[in-house]
């Protein structure tokens, strides 16, 4: 059921990007989101499909995972284009008009760029965590995190409860189905009935999961205190971040794709 | 209950770039009255294959028949609760599956889902905690202030409390001390008897399979490579290696004092078989003086 979800589900490779740094690949993926908006006319969102694409081939991962991730939100991204497409208003040639329903060339357009650009973040985002273990990136997370430690903002603790998280999802996922499989064998039916019963029936599958998450917390905490964790402060670390040449290298791509795409806007 | 898989296969998210196959082919039957022992090195489709004896999981491919109820991937998922109330399953660990405030209740879970009145749940959460060794003091207490294995107690009581015909057991005393493993693997045999249970049991501890088993299946990278009893399954060491299992201790020894030149009349399986065969070959000086006397 929940196994299904592609969305955060790293593929184990080796092709340049996921070689990467995943810091450079968190902060360009971010700073991709933000330059799809430069976009605002066809040629521009040729330019970038053609690079989101050429990234996705250079990853070597299947195009199947992709297209599953865009799956799942399909309808929103439907809701989104069919609100812009009935309610834009003027511009360009009037097709048809009910109320204040009016379907227009303008409108139409728009729906289209606003579908690209769902599609291009989702894609950007599948590429940036299917080619990233989750571990390096929470550890990029906490690097670019850090110059807010002048604020005082607990970095270390976050970013260790981020990583422990992390580590714990597919567990928790494990655990649930293990549970849900043991009580459906004691007689109950999850996903049957009215609301109430349902929510009835969810009862003897939150009470254990949240029991043995408490089980589990309390053993980590004395296991981690019992190999020496005193807080985040002065530790050294095991997994070393390293910016390489080809991190330099794609951030010049991304320089010369803003200027690409600044260019050729309309 | 008899249960016959034919031509099983089952595969994890089939049509997902996940997909993995669990079970190919899969040809057995699992005999009404019988203690039918699974066994198979970690990963080899045993747990796979037990979801499907109560239609937890359906076969991608086959029919899987369950008494007079037949599975097969067209089965909808509806009124399948009945059929599960048939075959109670105890899985790894049970004790995580408590969830009430009183341990008389979360027993009674089970028989009042199945439609029994509450009134009639309790008193067999009654006698059940009595069945399962347990002071009926702890009746009203909270499951989660008992110890582990009165914990995994009660949660196998909350299973026996469906009142079952066929009892599935994945590694039940896993986690147990060696004397609350002997008292679990007892009273499995005695209820066994006094219920006609067919019992079903998923293990790794193959002096359990050859203590009480009277059936094994074999299992092997998602298929079944060998069934028969005990005796069968544990004659040949070398075979069993190369499936990366191991022999019962009593077996073992025996397998020993062979390659010294003893000869038995059958395999011991048991401390019992082994020291009557042994017994009977000593000459009867060594019992410490004249037989006659």
């Amino acid at each position: 059921m929940m196994s299904k979800l592609i969305f955060g589900r790293f593929i184990p490779g080796n092709s340049v990007i996921h070689r990467m740094d995943p810091r450079a690949k968190l902060l360009l993926s971010f700073y991709f989101i933000g330059i799809i908006f430069i976009a605002n006319n066809w040629p521009t969102y040729v330019v970038l499909f053609a690079f989101t694409f050429a990234a996705i081939a250079l990853s070597g991962v299947k195009w199947s995972f992709f297209i599953n991730g865009v799956k799942p939100l399909i309808w929103l991204i439907l809701f989104t284009v069919i609100l812009q497409v009935l309610f834009s208003s003027g511009g360009g040639q009037v097709y048809w008009k009910w109320g204040i329903i009016t379907i227009s060339q303008f409108g139409l357009i728009n729906g289209v760029y606003i579908f690209c650009r769902f599609v291009l973040i989702i894609f950007m985002s599948t590429l940036l965590t299917l080619t990233t273990p989750p571990l390096e990136l929470s550890d990029a997370i906490e690097y670019i995190l850090m110059p807010l430690k002048a604020v005082r903002f607990p970095v270390y603790e976050v970013a260790l409860m981020l990583s422990i998280a992390l580590r714990f999802v597919p567990t928790l996922m494990d655990e649930t189905e293990k549970i849900m499989n043991a009580q459906r064998a004691r007689g109950v039916d999850f996903g049957e009935g009215n609301i109430f019963q349902q929510m009835r029936a969810v009862v003897p599958l939150l009470i254990p999961l949240f029991v043995s998450s408490f089980n589990r917390a309390e053993d980590l905490a004395t296991a981690m205190e019992a190999r020496g964790y005193q807080g985040g402060e002065g530790r050294s670390k095991f997994r070393v971040l390293k910016w390489h040449n080809r991190d330099t290298w794609a951030t010049v791509i991304f320089v010369i794709l803003t200027g690409v795409l600044v260019y050729l806007r309309a | 209950m008899a249960i016959t898989f034919k031509q099983v296969d089952f595969t994890y998210q089939p049509g997902t770039p996940f997909e993995t196959k669990a079970l190919t082919d899969i040809n057995v039957t699992i005999p009404t009255g019988s203690y039918t022992a699974l066994i198979g090195h970690t990963g080899s489709g045993k747990s796979t294959l037990l979801q499907h004896l109560n239609a937890l999981l359906k076969p991608t491919k086959g029919t899987v028949t369950i008494g007079k109820r037949v599975i097969t991937p067209e089965t909808s998922n509806k009124d399948l609760k009945r059929l599960r109330q048939h075959v109670g399953i105890v899985f790894q660990f049970p004790e995580s599956q408590l969830f009430e405030e009183t341990v008389a209740k979360d027993i009674a879970f089970g028989p009042q889902n199945f439609g029994k009145s509450e009134a009639e749940a309790m008193q067999i959460a009654e006698q059940m905690l009595a069945l399962v060794g347990l002071d009926r003091a702890l009746l009203t207490r909270s499951p989660f202030d008992l110890s582990g294995g009165q914990m995994r107690r009660v949660a196998i009581a909350g299973v026996l409390a469906m009142q079952p015909d066929v009892l599935v057991l994945d590694e039940p005393t896993a986690g147990l001390d060696p004397q609350g493993r002997l008292e679990m693997m007892e009273m499995f045999a005695r209820l066994r008897h006094e219920r006609d249970l067919t019992v079903v049991l998923v293990t790794h501890q193959m002096d359990d399979v050859a203590n009480y088993a009277d059936n094994v299946i074999v299992m092997d990278r998602g298929q079944v490579v060998k069934t028969g009893t005990p005796r069968e399954i544990f004659k040949d060491p070398q075979w069993l290696v190369k499936h990366q299992l191991g022999l019962p201790k009593t077996t073992a020894f025996a397998h020993e004092l062979q390659a010294a030149g003893w000869q038995f009349k059958q395999l011991p399986l048991t401390e019992d078989e082994l020291a009557e065969e042994i017994a009977a070959q000593l000459p009867p000086q060594a019992f410490g003086g004249d037989p006659a006397k």
